[in-house]
């Protein structure tokens, strides 16, 4: 009887408990919207540049979206924000073009809403050369983040 | 009447006296070694009670603004911080639940924590507080874990465990043997001489608050270390406890894991190709707080802010009353929730554990459950400080004046409540075996100690 107490105790002590890997299923699950995003592997201005978001939710492809929308904008300079109404290419992929009129760091920010979901990621886009403030910004985010993990040693 | 620590009814069978002597010898025990962590639970408890009000007499300086327009961006009001502190690592961010509270940003600093207070109509800085210097916290801390950590997580718990034996034990003590009468029982007997008050002022209001310390215990044990982990563990396992993540369990992960923007190292020149800084970057803090509201979020919440690439943003506000309560998280990229989390969303175990707990913090009903629980705190210190002085009063000088023992054998019943306490309790079962081993290898053998404890 004692012994038997004694494994009981010892068993909880060195496994405790662990929560099962699927646990979250047995509560409220959400259906959030997943986009991938394709772009140009090197991007000029002046130029047509198609743009591309592969729209899923719920591991299928979001065949007809709510609502989507593409905004842009030039480093430092939101105030001067432009949206675009892409289009639907095929079966849960949405498209635009659009012509960066000169060389920079851009934001592309894609406003999506389905069954629920609303996503808006923001994608940092690199036209042609950028400029040392430019480089300068992106540097300075290093350098936090740098610190940031050296204090979570 | 004759319920007295010190006598037994005669009508009584010896067999039953031998129960009452063996129930009260392990109440006595049990009484001796617990007594003194019920008073620290009880007096910093009842400190704790009273934090609301505490914290915002201490801290009315760093907590009040005066509304002035609109409100600034969080980012500003982080940037301001960074400007402040430019090492530091930004982990938290409270906005601020009403139009005169302070928004708060809190961080690291070369292992400390800080809490920095901004008026977030000026964004300017109204003071900072370091988490070490936070008095609420250190009572909690000694109500939790009497500041040594986890060993003292699990005294504290193994104090909880103990003082359901000791109002096991204490009830069936209590319970009436002869014809019902209520004094003494129900009521203290003023004029009846000294040594019958001191028990009355023990036995009486320790069954008054019986319910109210079960109930103190029960609530607060899901939140200790040992067994309210595992506790928790298995009521979630079963789909009826906390979602994951509340209690136990990790956050998801956002759900973006390539395309993710790299950053150049070198400020002079592209050192990484063009297409690697394209990409996703996380969300603004600014569009968290817009998701709050959509979302209708307790605009008491804090922002934990991600400090891994896979990491999430995570809403949670543990408000007074535990029908408000939200655990959301957000992806960091694309801004999705993830999960949400409201008591709603609890299984049934779980809206039992978080009103317990906001009923045990006292902030459920307010200031009625404040002094509910208050009133519960003075009794166990009363009836911890009555039975020591029955204790002192009755202590010859050469022994511990314990009752004498008899072999647990004998008792079966009692022995069976022991071990289910045992099982349902492991600690408890743990100390008992260290009891029953400490019995048998020294007690029982060294002639001082077997006189000393009446063993």
């Amino acid at each position: 009887m004692k012994n038997l107490f004694c494994l009981a105790i010892i068993v909880l002590f060195l496994g405790g408990c662990s929560l099962k890997e699927d646990v979250a299923e047995l509560y409220l699950q959400e259906k959030p919207l997943h986009a991938e995003v394709t772009l140009p592997e090197s991007i000029s201005s002046r130029e047509q540049v198609p743009l591309k978001v592969i729209l899923t939710q719920d591991g299928k492809r979001v065949e007809e979206v709510d609502s989507l929308e593409f905004e842009f904008w030039k480093h430092d300079d939101f105030l001067h924000a432009t949206s675009e109404q892409p289009i639907k290419l095929e079966a849960g992929i949405y498209g635009t073009t659009k012509k960066f009129d000169s060389d920079g760091l851009y934001y592309l920010k894609i406003h999506a809403s389905n069954d629920g979901s609303i996503i808006m990621p923001q994608i940092q886009v690199v036209v042609g050369e950028l400029s040392n403030s430019e480089l300068e910004y992106l540097q300075k985010d290093v350098q936090e983040k740098e610190e940031g993990h050296d204090h979570h040693h | 009447m004759n319920t007295d620590l010190n006598t037994t009814s005669k009508s009584d069978t010896q067999k039953k006296s031998s129960l009452y002597r063996t129930v009260w010898r392990w109440h006595f025990y049990a009484g001796i070694i617990v007594a003194p962590f019920l008073i620290i639970l009880a007096v910093t408890g009842s400190i704790y009670l009273f934090k609301p009000q505490i914290e915002q007499v201490l801290y009315q300086d760093l907590y009040e603004v005066t509304p002035l327009g609109e409100k600034i961006p969080a980012s500003q009001q982080i940037e301001e911080v960074k400007r402040l502190y430019p090492d530091a690592v930004i982990t938290k961010y409270r906005p601020g639940e009403n139009e005169t509270r302070s928004s708060e940003v809190s961080l690291t600093l070369q292992e400390e924590s800080l809490t920095v207070f901004i008026d977030p109509y000026t964004g300017t800085s109204m003071g900072k507080l370091n988490d070490n210097d936070r008095i609420m916290d250190k009572i909690e801390e000694i109500h939790g874990e009497l500041m040594i950590g986890t060993l003292g997580d699990r005294i504290v718990e193994l104090a909880a465990c103990w003082t359901i034996v000791l109002l096991v034990t204490g009830l069936y003590l209590w319970f009436p043997r002869k014809k019902p009468n209520m004094a003494g029982i129900l009521f203290l007997r003023w004029n009846k001489g000294k040594s019958i008050l001191a028990r009355d002022l023990h036995v009486v209001p320790a069954f008054w608050i019986t319910a109210g310390m079960i109930f103190l215990v029960m609530t607060g044990l899901p939140w200790s270390g040992f067994w309210g982990n595992n506790f928790q563990t298995i009521v979630t396992n079963t789909g009826a406890g906390y979602p994951p993540s509340v209690w136990v369990g990790n956050a998801p992960v956002s759900t973006v894991t390539k395309d993710i923007a790299e950053v150049p190292w070198a400020a002079e020149k592209l050192d990484v190709p063009a297409s690697e800084i394209q990409g996703f970057i996380p969300l603004s803090v600014d569009d968290v707080v817009q998701i709050a509201k959509r979302e209708g979020v307790h605009p008491s919440y804090t922002v934990f802010i991600p400090r891994e690439p896979t990491g999430v943003y995570t809403l949670s506000a543990f408000t007074p009353k535990a029908e408000d309560e939200i655990t959301m998280h957000i992806d960091q990229y694309t801004g999705a929730v993830l999960t949400d989390y409201r008591f709603d969303h609890y299984g049934f175990m779980g809206q039992v554990i978080a009103l317990g707990i906001t009923l045990h913090k006292g902030t459920q009903f307010g200031l009625i459950n404040q002094l509910v629980s208050f009133f519960i705190c003075l009794g166990m210190i009363l009836v911890a400080l009555s039975g020591f002085y029955l204790w002192i009063k009755r202590k010859p000088k050469k022994s511990m004046g314990a009752p004498k023992s008899t072999s647990i054998k004998n008792m079966k019943l009692f022995l069976v409540v022991l071990v289910g306490l045992g099982i349902l309790f492991p600690l408890v079962g743990l100390s008992l075996i260290i009891i029953f081993l400490m019995d048998m290898l020294l007690i029982q053998r060294i002639p001082f100690l077997k006189r000393f404890l009446s063993a």
